[in-house]
Formats: C-alpha cells, structure tokens, sequence
C-alpha cells in the first residue's frame, strides 16, 4: 500500500515537473531570466568559449605544420601557401636539429625522439584540419577568426567553396554588424564564382557596416571599408560604370588615402 | 632461489588478479568506446575520410588510462598493508622484504603492462580496420616507449607509497607526470630565463626529475612521421631502466629501516 503510494507520488511529481517545463517558459514569456537566442553551451562556458575556439585554431596549426607546435613559419593557416616543396623537404627543420643539437644531451634526446620538422599538410591531408576547425566555429560563433580561416581552408585547400559559402553566410547570420565576414564572403563569390552581383552585395554590406570612426580606434574599420571601396570600384569599372567607381576612390581618399587600396583603385581607373 | 621465484609469482599473480577483480580495465573500455565511437562516424561540414583526429583523442585515452591503471596499481601497493598491518604476516611467511618489494612492483608492472597491451592491440586494429595500415614500426615503438614509461611510474607510485599516503602519493605523482609530460622538453629553456634560485631549481628538475616526455611518441605515429632510430630507442629504455632501478634502490632502502 505504502509502495504504490510512493510510485503514485513519484509519477505525478514528474508529470507535474514536464507540465510546468512545457508551460512556464510560455506563460512568462519575457520575464525568463535566460538570455533569448543563448544555448546552454554559451550560458554555461560565457566568453571561455572563445578560449576554446582559439585552442581548437591552435590545433588546427599544429596539424597544418605537421604535429609541430609553435613553429616559427611565415605560412600560417589561412594564408596564402606558394611555396610547399620548399618546406616539404624540412627546411625548417633543419634550423631546429641544428638548436636541438647544440643543447645538452636531454635536449638531444628530446630532438630525436619529438619531430622539429615543418612539413605543411597537404592535398588530401588537408581534410585533417576540419574537424578541429569545426569545433573552432561551433564552440564560439562569435570568433570571426575561426569562420575566415575556415572558410579559406575550406575554399582554396579542400575546393569546396559553396561549403566555404555556407560557413561565411552562417557567420554572418551570427555576427550580423561584422563587416569583414561580408568582405570574406564577397571575395570568395568573386574569385571562386564570379557572381558579381552576390559578391557586390556583400561589399556594400561591409561599406553599411564598417563605422569608420575618427582616430586611431577606427583604423581596423577605416582598413576594413576601404578594401570593401576598392572592390565596389573594380566591379563597376567591369560593368562600365565609371562614375560609380570614382565615387567609390573619392571615398576612400577621404577615409585613407595613403592606403593600398585606395592606392590600387586609383592606378585602376588611371589605366584603359 | 625456487621458492623465491615461486613468492615473486604469487605476488604478480595477485596483482594481476586484483586488476581483474577491480574491472579497471573494463570500465575505460566502456568510457573510449562511448567517447570515440560517435567521434568515428563524425564527417565535419560533410567532408569524410579524416583521421587523425579519432588517433590522437584514442592515443590520449591509452595515455590517461596507463596512467590511471598504472599509478593507481602502484600507489595502492604498500598503504593499505601497513593499515590494516596485513603486512606482518605476509613478512612471517617468511618472505624476504626485499623480495615483498621486488614481487610488488612485479605485480604492479605487469598488470599495467597487461593493460596497456590490451590498449595498444584495440588502438592497432582501430586504425588498421579504418586506415589500412596494420602495427606499422613506429606502433610497435610507441608501445616499446610506454613501457618504459609504466616501469617509471610504477617504480615512482611505489616509492611513493612507502612514503605518502594512497591519496597522497597518487596526487604528487600524478601533478609530477603532469608536469613533465607537459613541460619536460622546455625545462632547459625555461630555466635560462628564469634568475637564481628559480633557475637552479628548474635545473635540477631537469637533470633529476624523470624526462617522461621521452616516452610519447603520439606525434609521430598521429602524423605518420618516420619512426626514431632503434639506437635512441633502446638509449630511452635503458633511461627507463636506470631510473627505475634508482627508485627501486631508494624504496629497499627506506623499506629495510621501516618500523611499522
């Protein structure tokens, strides 16, 4: 008798608990104390989130150089990478075994045993860096880091770029007032696809949003919209529309002239 | 000499058992399998065929896992003897206690290495069955290399389990495993930075200290680098052997002038 009660209880306690699960986040919509749009990885990780995203990109270096951590290499993940032989024959390495072997006789040891090497990842290899790059933009959305570097993986290392295309627009979707996720985006649209339209869409986004404040704080945005006023200029300098691309220069004179952009858009329209 | 290797058999023999009796060995195959069998199937933005990844977080659970089998086996030898003072008879038998500590650290040893060879066969045949590539060299000196990482770590656990606690001994030994698997290469560097008595201390950890991160070969058999030459391979091992025969010196020592 006591037992079923217990079960009894216990029942209608769960049932109870579901019920107003399902029926206090709607009653008292707004009043919650949950921030809206958060998921319970970011209220409970908070900006460590970030941390993360950034151990994961460290990760993903790593594998880049080949297992080796904080190589000295002037090819990072995500730039551009002329040069792979050269580094594919341990040139690098070299330099290392060399320090390596000038130390004491544990350093030595520790020199034959862990690689020095720099050999970068290549070809089908190169899908080795995906998951951690993955879990770089998963964990924290907010690195916009992560999204470009991953787009830049996906894009000209792997071939994908409608998968790179994704990623950005996600990111974007994410990071709505970011203007250098459009600017990524727009150039990726542009050299991967040759959709002039779409690409143009998105340098006028990143104009809309880059707030090129005066002094040195508005200098990262000053960058940013100028490189969005270089490539608006080019594309209507291809569709003929020359007016539309010396109100683009006239633009970025103003926020920078001494800039590589502007410097670029102006020997542009000065030739035929 | 017979019965002194039959003694040393029934210790070894009972640690063993014990490692059984536990079902260590059991739950962490249940804790991999449950960690690294969605990450298998996982194809990151529909891309499939990478690898590496799933090998590095196995080789990382092996390495956890060795460490947690072969610390809790040794740091667990001699505390709980001298609480409950079983000890006194095991030394009536008569058992020599030079052959206690030999037969204890035997039998710590080989559970461990028994768990760490189960460890590597399912870690060969993972990546065998997923990349074709069945025991290649460096595996076969990646386990070579752990195992002479355990004949450390049990040699220390025991040492420390003469001297500390259970709790204790396995808190210092694993913050010293730690630490060396995580600085040990950086040691010297770090110590020319630092100024005096820092910097001697960091000297004398690296010159002293056990260099485990001699032992982990994860890099090369994650990144399909080139296994080491065998001469450096024995060099470590003979490392290995040295420490812990240092260790096991110092435990006779302290284990002879024990009152209980």
């Amino acid at each position: 008798m006591r037992q079923s009660l217990h079960v009894g209880l216990t029942v209608a306690g769960a049932a109870l608990a579901v019920t107003l699960g399902q029926c206090v986040p709607s009653v008292c919509a707004g009043k919650m104390p949950q921030a809206v749009g958060e998921d319970v990885l970011a209220m409970i990780l908070g900006d460590a989130r970030l941390v993360f995203s950034d151990a994961m990109m460290g990760k993903a270096e790593e594998y880049f150089h080949g297992g080796v951590r904080d190589v000295v290499c002037e090819h990072g993940l995500g730039t551009p990478h002329e040069e792979p032989d050269r580094h594919a024959a341990g040139e690098h390495g070299l330099e290392h075994a060399g320090a390596a072997a000038g130390t004491d006789f544990w350093g030595w040891l520790n020199g034959q045993i862990h690689v020095q090497e720099d050999r970068h990842i290549e070809g089908e290899d190169v899908r080795e860096l995906l998951p951690w790059l993955w879990a770089a933009c998963r964990s924290a959305p907010q690195s916009i880091r992560a999204y470009e570097t991953t787009a830049f993986v996906l894009a000209h290392m792997t071939k994908r770029p409608a998968d790179a295309v994704r990623l950005l627009e996600e990111g974007i979707v994410k990071n709505p007032d970011n203007a250098s996720l459009e600017i990524s985006l727009g150039e990726l649209l542009l050299q991967s696809f040759h959709d002039l339209p779409r690409a143009e869409r998105a340098f006028e986004a990143a104009c809309r949003k880059c707030r090129a404040a005066d002094g040195p704080e508005g200098a990262p945005d000053r960058v940013l919209k100028v490189k969005a006023l270089f490539y608006l200029g080019y594309l209507a300098k291809q569709r003929g529309d020359l007016a539309r691309a010396r109100e683009c220069l006239s633009q970025a004179e103003q926020l920078a002239p001494d800039d590589a952009g502007t410097r670029d858009l102006k020997r542009m329209l000065q030739e035929k | 000499m017979s019965v002194r290797l039959r003694q040393l058999g029934a210790l070894i023999c009972l640690s063993v058992l014990e490692l059984y009796r536990r079902k260590d060995l059991f739950v962490v195959f249940v804790l991999a399998a449950v960690i690294l069998l969605p990450l298998a199937f996982f194809a990151p933005f529909g891309v499939t065929g990478a690898g590496r990844y799933v090998n590095e977080l196995a080789l990382l659970l092996v390495w956890l896992f060795s460490i947690v089998i072969g610390l809790g086996t040794s740091a667990r030898l001699f505390p709980p003897e001298f609480e409950s003072r079983t000890i006194y008879p095991m030394l009536a038998k008569p058992v020599a206690r030079g052959t206690v500590l030999l037969g204890k650290y035997s039998g710590a040893l080989a559970a461990s290495l028994l768990a760490l060879a189960v460890f590597y066969l399912a870690y060969g045949l993972l990546t065998g069955f997923r990349q074709g590539v069945w025991f290649p060299p460096v595996l076969w000196q990646a386990f070579a290399l752990h195992t002479g990482f355990l004949v450390i770590v049990t040699a220390l656990g025991l040492l420390g389990s003469l001297l500390l606690t259970a709790s204790a001994n396995v808190t210092l030994c694993g913050l010293l495993i730690v630490g060396m698997l995580s600085f040990g290469q950086r040691l010297a560097a770090l110590a020319a930075t630092q100024t005096v008595p820092g910097k001697w201390v960091l000297y004398v950890i690296h010159w002293v200290g056990p260099h485990l991160e001699f032992f982990d070969l994860r890099q090369r058999l994650v990144h399909e680098w080139p296994p080491i030459g065998w001469g450096v391979c024995a060099a470590v091992l003979a490392y290995a052997a040295c420490y812990a025969a240092a260790c096991l010196a110092l435990s006779g020592l302290i284990f002879k002038k024990k009152r209980f």
